[in-house]
């Protein structure tokens, strides 16, 4: 085999472990991993949709990958774009859940279990929801327990509670803890009537006691578990639990200005229309293979530029839009635009073990096209970012660009320059902006809306 | 029997609840676990032979 590069985020599962050569995605297995896997093609649920497509290859002369001896190999259909749990809207995570639980029905209606119930697991293509980790099911052994169950609660349904009973959003605290949130932590956020909310007691407060009284107990209590006969019925009974009740959370985002409109309130049909032809011509202008509309609220650019991209990652630091956004591609299919939540003022950085277990959003796929409509002046004014240093970090990208500046007498300029002391972002100008592009990219193609305080730019790469 | 392989620390409340929460389908587990606890602590059994040998089979 050619030179090969590990995945510096698969190493928790010693069974299995993930490796890219050349355009591909591969999984080395160990002898008990392959086990399982012929366990699982045989059962016939290898070949359900909703899991990554994957074939056995043969590959010789593979160095050390796992702790034993590597006895198979996979080769996995590629996902464009890899995101993270703490990028996800609320049915984003709870699709994931609901995946996670079906899957695990499936599995176990074939005597096969999953090993973890981790939502890094999934991965989204456009809107579809990919279970990936083929190295996850394992065959069923008679008297053991769901073991994921614990991680199911932290990293999936209690996230999910936060957001639909607490309405604190979870992204903040999965990308602060990788194991995602405790029992204990968890039981600490509710009040004394939500353990008569359905659910919640025997998930939430009685699991914060358990757990506090067996906490020294493990391998007493696994081997008392065991001889009591933990029975699959009793794991699918659970199952079934869970699913009622992660089916049950709902979440919907207050209904504000911001996400029934969008910033599209303060330009002219005639502007939005004009937007609209200068964003397709550049779409259309060449293939693009993966685009990023940064700032891309209810996703109407992201769409636009999918006429012309391969994939499009649409990203906002507000999750209203984005799950909205979530919600219309999902049901129409869509596998081509991915809506993620983020503030790019503080995007996803390195997490995890070494810190590259989790990718940093670069560091996860350059763009060759990055859309930044409407969003210079939030950066700029609202998180203080320097012009200069938005349009430097853009250009460090390596790629074309489509932006916006709304100049000082747009509305929402006003609207956020109005608590701010006067004299403040003076770098915010027409002029100075124009010479900061000029000096970073070739500026193509500019055009000034008709109401005239809007300006749109197309530009591209200085090195290409 | 097999040792357990999991990579994953299933918890020991977390496998408690499990039998708790299962209602109907935990009962006979429920019974069996409790009724184990029960033996041991008025001490008509103090502990399970059998268990005992399989623990060492697995050890070794």
């Amino acid at each position: 085999m050619q030179t090969f590069t590990l995945e510096t985020g698969s190493f928790r599962d010693p069974e299995s472990r993930i490796f890219y050569a050349g355009d591909s995605v591969y999984r080395a297995l160990s002898r008990e991993g392959l086990e399982d896997f012929e366990a699982l093609s045989a059962s016939g649920l290898l070949d359900d949709e909703r899991i990554v497509r994957t074939e056995r290859v043969q590959e010789d002369g593979l160095p050390e990958l796992l702790p034993t001896e590597t006895a198979g190999v996979l080769r996995h259909e590629l996902i464009p774009f890899v995101s993270y749990p703490y990028e996800w809207s609320f049915s984003m995570l709870k699709d994931a859940a609901l995946l996670q639980l079906d899957l695990l029905l499936a599995a176990l209606d074939r005597e096969l279990i999953l090993k973890d119930s981790s939502p890094y697991n999934v991965q989204f293509k456009g809107a579809r929801a990919r279970f990936v980790d083929v190295g996850s099911f394992e065959r069923l052994r008679q008297g053991e327990p769901w073991v994921g169950y614990r991680q199911f609660c932290m990293l999936y349904l209690y996230p999910l509670l936060l957001q639909a009973v607490k309405g604190v959003p979870f992204q903040a605290w999965l990308r602060g803890s990788i194991d995602g949130i405790t029992p204990a932590q968890m039981r600490g956020v509710m009040s004394f009537r939500d353990r008569f909310r359905r659910g919640l007691f025997l998930n939430v407060f009685a699991h914060a006691r358990l757990e506090r009284r067996y906490a020294a107990k493990g391998g007493e209590v696994r081997e008392e578990v065991k001889r009591a006969g933990f029975r699959k019925e009793l794991i699918v009974a659970n199952v079934r639990k869970m699913r009622k009740l992660v089916t049950r959370l709902e979440w919907d985002p207050p209904q504000g200005v911001w996400v029934q409109y969008g910033e599209r309130n303060s330009y002219t049909d005639e502007d939005a229309a004009r937007k609209d032809e200068f964003v397709r011509k550049v779409a259309g202008s060449r293939r693009w293979r993966l685009a990023w509309d940064i700032g891309c609220n209810t996703g109407r650019y992201s769409r636009i530029a999918a006429e012309g991209a391969d994939h499009v990652v649409a990203v906002d630091a507000d999750q209203g839009p984005v799950e909205l956004l979530y919600r219309e591609l999902r049901d129409a299919g869509d596998e081509r635009i991915l809506p993620l939540t983020m503030n790019l003022a503080d995007p996803s950085p390195g997490l995890g073990w070494r810190g590259l277990e989790r990718k940093s959003l670069p560091d996860r796929g350059r763009p060759d096209l990055v859309l930044a409509l409407a969003l210079v002046h939030h950066i700029a004014i609202s998180a203080n970012v320097p012009v200069k240093e938005l349009v430097d970090w853009l250009a460090g990208l390596g790629c074309s660009l489509v932006i916006e500046f709304p100049t000082r007498e747009d509305p929402m300029v006003k609207t956020l320059l109005a608590p701010k002391r006067e004299g403040l972002h003076p770098d915010y100008e027409l002029s100075f902006f124009e010479r900061c592009l000029h000096e970073a990219f070739v500026v193509e193609r500019s055009e000034r809306l008709r109401s005239g305080t809007r300006v749109l730019y197309f530009a591209r790469p200085k090195r290409a | 029997m097999t040792t357990l392989l999991a990579y994953l620390d299933p918890g020991s409340g977390s496998m408690i609840l499990q039998i708790l929460a299962g209602g109907l389908a935990a009962v006979a587990v429920t019974a069996k676990l409790y009724w184990r606890r029960l033996m041991r602590f008025l001490r008509i059994r103090k502990d399970d032979p059998e268990a005992e040998t399989a623990g060492k089979a697995d050890s070794a």
